[in-house]
């Protein structure tokens, strides 16, 4: 599936350490509240992953444009 | 869940704790130590996993070289010249901002400092008695070989370890002043 060749790219599978840990420590430096600092996290992630996705989807049609 | 979902506040504006400069002290040592100081325990051992685990998962992506200070001894000396004045950025910053960032994730960067201060990279140093080569500035062949060859991880690892350097300054932030309040900043974005 040449589609998906760009996963073969060793370090698409280091993000998701990246989006936890980013969102975890952001969130928790906004509030003292356990359910407020996973919601928050939670929204940071989602944010993260769709800014992210974008990009990557951007980049896919642009190379079928070509 | 949808980006309308609203933040809840925190339930209780009033701080249990007092946060203050001891904890950022303790925070830029150890991240999430001043929280721990404070009584806020869970969150600080949050903190302290998380910076550290990425800290060292970015150190582990470079094949452990990528957190250094350079000498750069022989290299141009870089002056910065805002509104005419003349500021000289020592060489070590300079050739290496990197390590402007990943040395606020505290003593876990500073082998690098150590290593600095100590073995210059232009000449053949041994390897020092307790610390080994960690965190000493690679030689030039070696950070050729390690940018050319490999599949961009030790470029992924040094950008963990800046962002990691960087989370803990809003790490410092809390323990010095407490979270910022969500209400504020809605109160403040209602003003705007």
């Amino acid at each position: 599936m040449n589609e998906f060749i760009f996963l073969s790219a060793g370090y698409y599978w280091h993000l998701p350490i990246l989006i936890v840990m980013v969102s975890l420590v952001y969130s928790a430096t906004r509030h003292d509240d356990w359910p407020t600092i996973a919601l928050e996290a939670y929204r940071w992630g989602t944010r993260m992953i769709s800014f992210l996705g974008m990009i990557g989807l951007f980049l896919y049609i642009s190379t079928l444009i070509q | 869940m949808s980006s309308t979902t609203s933040i809840p506040e925190d339930s209780n504006t009033e701080l249990s704790y007092e946060p203050g400069l001891f904890g950022a002290i303790l925070s830029f040592l150890i991240p999430g130590l001043g929280q721990i100081s404070q009584g806020r325990i869970a969150k600080g051992l949050l903190f302290f996993l998380c910076i550290n685990i990425f800290f060292y998962y970015g150190q582990f992506l470079g094949q452990w070289k990528n957190v250094y200070l350079p000498r750069a001894k022989n290299l141009p000396v870089m002056e910065l010249k805002p509104m005419g004045f003349s500021i000289r950025i020592p060489n070590c910053l300079s050739y290496r901002m990197q390590y402007g960032a990943q040395f606020w994730v505290g003593a876990s960067a500073w082998p690098a400092i150590y290593q600095w201060s100590k073995y210059d990279e232009d000449e053949d140093c041994p390897a020092d008695p307790i610390l080994g080569k960690y965190q000493r500035t690679p030689p030039e062949t070696e950070l050729n070989l390690l940018q050319n060859r490999s599949d961009r991880a030790w470029d992924l690892g040094w950008v963990y370890t800046v962002i990691a350097g960087l989370l803990n300054i809003m790490v410092i932030y809390d323990a010095f002043a407490g979270p910022v309040p969500a209400q504020k900043n809605k109160d403040t974005r209602n003003k705007g």
